[in-house]
């Protein structure tokens, strides 16, 4: 699997010889240059590399193993993370800190302390753009020149299905109604939503396609249920899924919803929503139900960060819309040798999880510093080891372990070694939701220490 | 201790430096300290201060005792077969070692770091992600017992085979801890193998180490003389394993 350097050279001839790739990009370069120049702003303060230069779009789940794990298997590389956050909050647990069974500082963190303790250097900065020929990368604060790029970008929303282009009804959707699956703000306003919720009906919705976080809505669901029945709120969680059914766990999430929240969860399956009312607060869906709802968090469809379109590195996969255009084994950008992609931005299918992300972060700083140190490397299948809590006061969890294999015939990823563990009743649901907080405080550890 | 033979204990330990012969020449850079390092020769005692010998270990129980330092918790096990002999294991970066097996009678009894080498989950006082599961039982890391899991994220070792990773996110085995038993049927700890993570985990459990042993200090001491043994239930309030 490993890309010998004649390899990456007869690439790079192709590059060239695109001539109306090349131009192109020498006209938004210029552009570009011009405008960033207006700013007074060039190249970002930066110390001189003093080995090849890695650098990483995206201080998440992935690209934080990237950059620790790089720097360890190869020293003499020169690692940059550019993550546009000041601080690090974490998705996965955040349903936990919604209905008050962790605090915030659980999910938050230092991306100094990552840098500091792990040797590569952390710049707080925004990616615009990516000229791959003279392979600079602009930012908000400057540009920075690469000798190979790992985009690892995340997630965005797609919102097309629903508002067909309706940009204001899109905007209030992403205004008013967060989805909250990409952290910060969005997670803020559905924790006060939650918390000033008085009566009537919540709407959560799961998307179609690959979405982040397969488990994730149902846990949500099950914990804000779990919050009203503790709190007496006379109200219920309505969980319109796009999905013929519960997409993993099943019978862990669906014996939950049946015997702890009865009176609290609605859920319908296989219902795509074909209409969204926000002035009469009201949701059709194709399966003829029409539900009127006093507030709600709609989770669209998912598609690939829109920096890889601008990198140019973006292709519809089998499940979303612009997800990277990589080879599957060795996160090399088949349009481009130099750039690598990982994380939820993957094409294959597999769990768009955090463990998955980590340790594929892992896998791909093992193949960079193979190509830069000139050794072989292995592939490895990334790991899906996922935890959901199910209810509170104490954490009951249910979780799911498993690897990947490809199947040849079949051309695509299936699980391998998979098992769950979907009781959540008894000691065994409550050693899982202790296991679900050790789990989260491993995965800090692997990123910030 | 009297002052002589706490010499004669000293010198046993710088020898084996010197002999240490659990490297495969070539591969590991004998000055590296990372994949073989002595500490101080350390007797095991049992709950109640005694040298502790091969027959009061019951058969496929977790046992713990901290070693080298104050804080750092091993695994004691004694298995219900002999452990394999010569095992080459390789660390993360690809440097070889080799584990050398059992000690005691039928060279079952084998000691491990009880830090996991993935994200360093390992028994407290008030609770255990990690141990061992006996041979009849099975758990969610891997297929089959006789084995050392990790809960957290479900990594299984071997402890026949020098704790060679079997299952889940783990890149390297654990580190083991080299026993010897004297001639008395004692067992002493002499020195660690393997990739040992006590730097990370002094770095990275600062909070917990203050909270259970005062301070970072008090954590990092070397243990000198005796390691009490005591079943993990009993070491840890809460043994959280699946
Ligand atoms: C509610 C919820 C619960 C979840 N629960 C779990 C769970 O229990 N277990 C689990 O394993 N996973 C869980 N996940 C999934 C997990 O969070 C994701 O799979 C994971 O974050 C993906 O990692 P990533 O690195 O691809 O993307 P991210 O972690 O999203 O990181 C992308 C980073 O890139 C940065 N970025 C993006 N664009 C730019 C730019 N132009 N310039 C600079 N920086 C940029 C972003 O700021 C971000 O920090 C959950 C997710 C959610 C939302
Ligand atoms: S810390 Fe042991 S498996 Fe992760």
């Amino acid at each position: 699997m490993a890309l010998s350097r004649r390899d990456l050279l007869k690439i790079s001839t192709i590059l060239a010889a695109s001539t109306a790739f090349g131009s192109e990009h020498s006209k938004k370069d210029d552009d570009i240059k011009k405008s960033v120049s207006s700013y007074g702003v060039q190249n970002a303060p930066l110390p001189k590399p003093k080995g090849p230069r890695v650098v990483i779009v995206g201080g998440g789940w992935s690209g934080l193993a990237v950059a620790k794990y790089l720097k360890k298997f190869s020293p003499k590389t020169d690692v940059v993370l550019i993550e546009k956050r000041s601080v690090f909050i974490s998705c996965p647990l955040s349903n936990l800190w919604l209905v008050d069974l962790i605090d915030l500082q659980f999910l938050t963190h230092d991306y100094l302390q990552a840098s500091q303790n792990n040797g590569y250097i952390y710049f707080n900065a925004t990616v615009y753009d990516i000229d791959r020929v003279s392979k600079k990368v602009f930012t908000n604060e400057g540009v920075v020149s690469y000798d190979y790029l790992v985009l690892a970008p995340g997630i965005d929303y797609d919102y097309e299905e629903w508002t067909k282009g309706d940009v204001e009804l899109e905007t209030k959707l992403r205004g008013f109604y967060p989805a909250g699956f990409i952290p910060g703000s969005e997670h803020f306003t559905l924790k006060r939503k939650i918390e000033e919720f008085e009566e009537g009906n919540f709407v959560l919705t799961v998307p179609g396609g690959n979405y982040r976080c397969l488990p994730a809505p149902y846990e949500r669901a099950s914990l804000i249920a779990w919050y009203m029945k503790k709190e007496g709120i006379k109200g219920k969680v309505v969980l319109i899924d796009e999905n013929p059914d519960i997409t993993i766990k099943k019978d862990g999430f669906s014996s939950a919803f049946n015997e702890l929240y009865k009176e609290y969860i609605e859920y319908l399956p296989g219902s795509k929503i074909t209409g969204i009312d926000l002035d009469k607060k009201r949701v059709v869906t194709d399966m003829g139900d029409e539900i009127d709802f006093t507030d709600a968090s709609f989770y669209p469809r998912i598609r690939g960060s829109k920096l890889l379109e601008v990198a140019g590195v973006a292709k519809d996969s089998a499940f979303n819309k612009k997800e990277a255009d990589i080879d599957p084994f060795t996160y090399q950008s088949k349009e481009d040798p130099y750039i690598y992609c990982a994380g939820d931005v993957r094409p294959m299918g597999f769990s768009k999880s955090g463990n998955t992300a980590n340790s594929e972060g892992h896998l791909v700083a093992k193949i960079i510093a193979s190509i830069i140190d000139g050794k072989e490397f292995k592939w490895d299948s990334p790991i899906t080891v996922c935890y959901s809590a199910v209810s509170g006061e104490p954490i009951r969890a249910i979780s799911v372990n498993a690897k990947y294999a490809y199947d040849k015939k079949k051309k695509a990823f299936t699980f391998k070694d998979a098992s769950t563990m979907e009781n959540w009743k008894g000691r065994q649901g409550i050693m899982s939701g202790k296991g679900l907080l050790e789990w989260a405080k491993g995965m800090y550890r692997d990123m910030f220490m | 201790m009297e002052r002589r033979s706490f010499f004669k204990i000293c010198a046993k330990g710088t020898l084996l430096i010197a002999v240490s012969p659990y490297f495969i020449e070539g591969y590991l850079k004998a000055d590296d300290g990372r994949l073989f390092k002595s500490f101080n020769r350390v007797k095991l005692l049992d709950c109640y201060g005694n040298p502790l010998k091969e027959d009061i270990l019951q058969e496929e129980t977790t046992y713990v005792f901290n070693y080298p330092y104050a804080s750092t918790p091993c695994f004691l096990i004694k298995l219900s077969e002999p452990a394999t002999k010569e095992i080459r294991l390789r660390d993360e970066e690809g440097n070889e070692y080799m584990w050398k097996g059992g000690v005691g009678k039928d060279k079952k009894v084998v000691a491990y770091s009880a830090i996991c080498p993935h994200q360093l989950a390992h028994p407290n006082p008030n609770e255990s992600f990690i141990g061992y599961i006996p041979k009849e039982k099975k758990s969610m890391a891997y297929k089959k017992g006789g084995v050392i899991v990790c809960a957290s994220h479900l990594s299984a070792f071997d402890p026949k085979m020098g704790a060679k990773v079997l299952a889940g996110p783990a890149k390297e085995p654990m580190a083991s801890i080299v026993l010897d038993v004297d001639e008395d049927g004692v067992f002493w700890a002499n020195a660690v193998l393997g990739p040992a993570k006590f730097f990370d985990y002094f770095k990275s459990f600062k909070p917990e180490l203050k909270e259970f042993y005062k301070n970072i200090r008090k954590a990092k001491k070397l243990v000198s003389l005796g390691a009490v043994v005591k079943p993990l239930e009993i070491y840890s309030k809460e043994v959280v394993i699946y």
